[in-house]
């Protein structure tokens, strides 16, 4: 439903997310209007009249009290249905960290205004002089499962990709390790989704998904140059 | 009581003293005044630095080198280092000026405050030593450290020891920026070889501070 209002949906959990986001937007709505139309229903229905005096009600009676309890039970049952909807999607993205032999682990760091992304040159492996640090600037290849370790250099931050569904809270002394696996090759937005200061709106980024091949290039290219700056230091 | 009352007098001659250059300085320069708001944030109001912030002193700085900064960090020549931290606080905010007007404006009005006073933050620096060290310095710095236009060298008397001290440590590191004159002062830094060869010559532009304020004073 996203999808259809703009949004790619990027990343091999984002269908899920949507799913759930779908099902809360209908229960929901269709629960909305129904009570908005009983509301405005009772307002015409029982309007001033002529000659009509208005009556106190207490709400005790049964017949009262259904108002309540009847909408109340539809409520918690709706809310069964949501968080069973919900849980296994919550426990795919966020508890469960899958593992493959070749996934990339990319580091992201946050800071007040702007995001710093340590990619893994062609060792494969981070800490080590061929990483390529890129400032506001994610590359990831398409159908590679990534793994992201979020720091702070400060305050919290959240690290949110919308064409993947995904969003992530950033504390500072804390590593917080997460997943994705994309699915498109394109270049979207990355933001930061935790108010973190004066410059909170100024901090965006963008991912560029690539082909394997792509990707591949961009690494041999910007690795010897960060071995090369490296050197000279 | 009595004192209290002074006290109270003499905080308000202060503050009367900040406040009176500035609001001229707006009138002359709405503008400037409005985009500087903004710089508030971290620079404080009266453009005096905090190093909480990572904000260095700006008040009174030759416009400029302020103009000149300001147009490295918004074409990205100063301050999109992943390791220069506070300058990637500045980046950002410097992209929020659209216009060169703009820029001339805001330039104007931080060379237009008076200068504050910075407190000294820095300790165990020996300002003999430093003085030797100070002598590549001379060149385009000056013999007081009022900085030379024509050289695009910026007064360094006067600025914050925290702030020279981080400098000196970006420009040799690299991490500075990419513009022609972080190059030539990452080769000077490269002469100093360690942090306390910096506090060192840091303690002797301290004395050329003292130096600058009683020059004023008379
Ligand atoms: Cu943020």
């Amino acid at each position: 439903m996203i999808e259809i209002l703009g949004l790619p949906a990027a990343s091999t959990f984002a269908d899920d997310i949507d799913r759930v986001f779908t099902i809360i937007f209908v229960a929901v709505g269709f629960w909305f209007l129904l009570a908005e139309g009983v509301f405005f229903w009772l307002i015409f229905r029982f309007k001033k009249k002529d000659g009509v005096k208005a009556q106190y009600i207490t709400g005790e009676l049964k017949s009262e009290k259904r108002w309540i309890t009847v909408p109340h039970n539809i409520i918690l049952l709706f809310d069964i249905v949501i968080v069973v909807a919900a849980v296994q999607v919550w426990y795919d993205v966020k508890q469960d960290l899958p593992e493959e032999p070749d996934k990339q682990v990319v580091r992201v760091i946050a800071q007040q205004w702007a995001w710093t992304f340590v990619h893994p040159g062609p060792d494969g492996k981070l800490d080590t002089p061929d990483d390529i640090a890129k400032v506001n600037e994610m590359h990831v290849q398409a159908d590679r499962l990534h793994h992201f370790q979020l720091e702070s250099k400060d305050v919290i931050h959240s690290f949110s990709v919308p064409v993947f569904r995904l969003k992530q809270d950033v504390i500072p002394g804390r590593v917080i390790t997460g997943w994705f696996t994309p699915t498109k090759t394109g270049t979207y937005d990355i933001q930061c989704t935790e108010i973190c200061g004066v410059g909170h709106a100024l901090m965006p980024a963008k991912i560029v998904i690539q082909t394997a091949a792509e990707h591949a290039e961009w690494v041999a290219k910007n690795s010897s140059v960060a071995v090369a700056s490296a050197a000279l230091r | 009581m009595h004192s209290h009352r002074s006290l109270v007098i003499a905080a308000a001659c202060v503050a009367l003293a900040a406040f009176v250059p500035r609001a001229a300085l707006a009138a002359d320069n709405p503008r400037g005044a409005e985009l500087f708001e903004l710089c508030t944030q971290c620079h404080g109001a009266a453009g005096e630095g905090n190093p909480m912030a990572l904000a260095p002193s700006i008040a009174a700085l030759p416009e400029w080198y302020v103009l000149n900064q300001l147009n490295h960090f918004r074409t990205g020549a100063r301050g999109t280092h992943p390791e220069d931290v506070g300058g990637l606080r500045m980046y950002p905010m410097a992209m929020t000026l659209k216009t060169d007007e703009d820029t001339k404006a805001v330039a104007a009005y931080v060379a237009g405050l008076p200068p504050v006073r910075q407190t000294q933050t820095l300790s165990g620096g020996d300002p003999a030593r430093g003085a030797q060290l100070y002598a590549v310095c001379t060149q385009c710095h000056g013999p007081n450290g009022a900085g030379n236009p024509a050289m695009q060298s910026p007064p360094i008397a006067g600025q914050a020891d925290w702030y020279l001290l981080s400098s000196l440590q970006k420009f040799k590191a690299g991490t500075r920026g990419t513009y022609p004159n972080a190059a030539i002062m990452r080769g000077m830094a490269g002469t100093l070889p360690d942090e306390q060869a910096m506090k060192d010559v840091i303690a002797h532009i301290l004395t050329l501070n003292a130096n600058t304020a009683a020059n004023a004073a008379q």
